[in-house]
């Protein structure tokens, strides 16, 4: 097993034609993806890496019973392109593009939730289930089958850590990239959730940020857990009041948001947190 | 995009929200004709993208335009928080009956907007909020359905406002939160919003933040660049995230999480970073190029890691871009590319042909130790 990518997965491609959407539309089909379809307005009927492009999602959706989507489309684009696969019934979306706009976000999130809808990102790599596929950009030789799940606001760490517990040893269940803007689809905890209650997954690492209370969140659910939790916590020197990149990464006020503070709910709850990307695997062993 | 004072005002003021009379200078000369145009009774503020300046004797009061130049210089000499003052703003001195707050934020936990109100505004509102909680109102905002201008004034008038007073501060709310709609902003606060002893109300202070990814659709009244730094400001043509930080280490990263984890590695050896550089998803050949060279037009690099991972990235073209700005830079710092994922023995081959040092560990510490042996390598 493995969390919201499963063998069951259908997915859809939106942006397919596109310059990143065609590219990444062909990894993820090499690495062995259920992609059914491709969607891009004004180009249906056409083919890419053999999938049949649509027009839009409800017919792609109507056809192949599709159940997921990627999305490639330009961030003024995105909202309402999650919007209309929320609307054709989707239930998980995957949400790459970075720079959407906030405003964007929040009435995909709103809207998301309404209709019980799984909304990755948007700034997400995506999820990667080894052995099964994956929907989004993360390199596919960056991760292993096996028993440890990950969630991640960030993308370019999330494969380090990926990368780091492969030489250990240690395979994935799921990698989940929640995604790394202010505001985003899915909270971290209720991914925590579905790996609490996935039977492939054994522990799990949390790959955090400062900004925002996700990681303190998810120290609540930790406590009640029967997994071992691993973080680890990006931005002890980023200084405050300074956003970090696109990404939501900002300690807006002293005290608030910062490594130290996440770090103490976790710990708190146990899960201890790793000073660097390398003690993840240590702290892991011991727990295993 | 954090707005100075006067540039919030001037934004505030083009939506309906009234500000205070007076006019932004950057040098005595100016502020002397700014303060005779007030009658001489004027406030001059300095104008720094942080909070306290107050506090930090950023704000000074004059009584005839003749003190204003003098008073001007001192302001214009001073550092705030790191930032170097370059402009102020002169305004009408207030006689004031009362400081409000009001101000709205997006809850990014729940993805809500929240306004903010409290009739005990000024420079305390923090302490107002953590001493007497139940002196600071909020409303929850659904984004999809925001609230008409009736359902805003029983919010405002928890404040213990009525009649006019009530009316006019309910127009301010509405007018504020109309302005966060229409313009994608990420805070818009008010504090003080102060009530006048002649019963006008006005805008005291502003605090605006827009959101640079949803300037695509907006013409703004106001040029937020302006005052920005150089190399910020290039980096912002060039497609990249760029802050200036205190340290010599260049940093570019091809994720945010990616490049603060490194610079947290260089704290663990004693190494601070000159900046942090965020490519995103965008890397070409040209991207790298110049994202290089602009990490090392600051004087102070004297050491530069480069850590990629090439999912969306093609870090095999990035490495052109690399291999030609170090090759054009005389003397180009000693430089460490870790770079992982899709092409990557292609991208080593083109760094490693061009001179560079490859590291293809996952280990981000191996890159920094192979920086630290390199730098010190230079130094003999």
């Amino acid at each position: 097993m493995s969390i919201l990518l499963t063998k069951e997965t259908r997915a859809i491609v939106q942006g397919v034609t596109g310059r990143i959407g065609s590219v990444q539309t062909k990894w993820m089909l090499e690495y062995g993806t259920n992609l059914v379809a491709g969607v891009t307005p004004g180009r249906g009927g056409e083919e890419v890496h053999g999938l049949p492009v649509y027009d839009d999602v409800y017919e792609a959706v109507e056809k192949h019973q599709a159940n997921a989507t990627v999305l490639f489309v330009p961030a003024p684009f995105t909202r309402d392109a999650v919007l209309e696969a929320i609307d054709a019934g989707i239930k998980l979306i995957v949400a790459v593009p970075e720079h959407v706009p906030v405003h964007d976000v929040l009435v995909m999130k709103k809207e998301a939730e309404k209709h019980g809808a799984w909304l990755l990102g948007p700034n997400t790599p995506g999820i990667i289930s080894p052995g099964i596929g994956k929907l989004g950009i993360m390199p596919g030789n960056m991760f292993v089958e096996g028993k440890i799940g990950i969630i991640s606001r960030s993308g370019t760490l999330s494969y380090e850590i990926a990368g780091l517990l492969n030489e250990a040893g240690y395979g994935q269940s799921s990698l989940v990239g929640v995604g790394g803007d202010p505001v985003v689809g899915t909270r971290m905890v209720k991914i925590l959730r579905e790996f609490e209650a996935d039977p492939q997954t054994e522990a799990v690492v949390i790959v955090g940020e400062i900004g925002g209370t996700a990681e303190e969140e998810a120290a609540e659910f930790i406590k009640v857990m029967s997994k071992p939790v691993v973080g680890y916590i990006a931005g002890r020197t980023a200084p405050p009041g300074r956003r970090m990149g696109h990404a939501g990464a900002i300690i807006s006020k002293e005290g608030q948001g910062t490594v130290e503070s996440k770090a103490k709910a976790l710990t708190a709850a146990g899960a201890p947190v790793a000073n660097k990307p390398t003690e993840v695997v240590e702290l892991l062993k011991e727990r295993l | 995009m954090k707005l100075l004072e006067y540039q919030g005002k001037q934004l505030f003021e083009a939506n309906g929200i009234k500000v205070p009379r007076g006019q932004v200078v950057a040098s005595a000369e100016e502020a002397r004709t700014a303060a005779e145009a007030l009658g001489g009774n004027a406030v001059l503020k300095v104008q720094v993208p942080v909070g306290g300046r107050g506090k930090a004797g950023g704000i000074k009061l004059i009584d005839s335009a003749d003190e204003a130049p003098l008073v001007a210089e001192k302001l214009l000499n001073m550092e705030i928080k790191g930032f170097s003052v370059e402009k102020l703003l002169v305004e009408e001195k207030m006689d004031i009956a009362k400081e409000i707050y009001l101000g709205l934020i997006v809850d990014t936990d729940t993805g809500n907007i929240v306004m903010l109100f409290s009739p005990e505004g000024g420079m305390d509102i923090e302490q107002v909020a953590e001493e007497k909680p139940e002196k600071v109102f909020r409303l929850v905002i659904d984004p999809t359905s925001p609230p008409p201008f009736y359902r805003l004034r029983p919010f405002i008038r928890q404040g213990g406002f009525s009649g006019k007073l009530l009316n006019e501060l309910t127009q301010f709310a509405y007018n504020l939160l109309r302005l966060f709609l229409e313009r994608d902003l990420l805070v818009g606060e008010i504090n003080p919003l102060i009530v006048l002893r002649d019963g006008r109300v006005v805008a005291g202070d502003s605090k605006v933040e827009v959101d640079d990814n949803a300037l695509f659709r907006h013409q703004f009244e106001v040029n937020f660049w302006e005052d920005s730094d150089e190399l910020e400001k290039e980096a912002r043509e060039i497609g990249v995230t760029y802050v200036k930080l205190d340290g010599n280490i260049g940093v570019i990263a091809s994720g945010a999480g990616l490049g603060m984890g490194t610079m947290d590695l260089l704290e663990e050896v004693g190494l601070a970073p000159a900046n942090f550089l965020e490519t995103g998803g965008g890397i070409t050949e040209e991207l790298m190029y110049k994202a290089t060279k602009l990490v090392c037009k600051n004087e102070k690099v004297s050491g530069l890691i480069i850590n990629l991972y090439g999912g969306v990235n093609p870090i095999e073209k990035g490495a052109k871009g690399i291999v030609r700005a170090i090759k054009e830079l005389n003397p180009a710092p000693p430089v460490v590319v870790k770079a992982l994922g899709n092409k990557q023995e292609e991208c080593w081959e083109t760094l490693r042909s061009g001179g560079i040092t490859v590291v293809n560990s996952v280990r981000t510490e191996a890159a920094v130790e192979r920086l630290v042996e390199l730098m010190a390598t230079q130094k003999q």
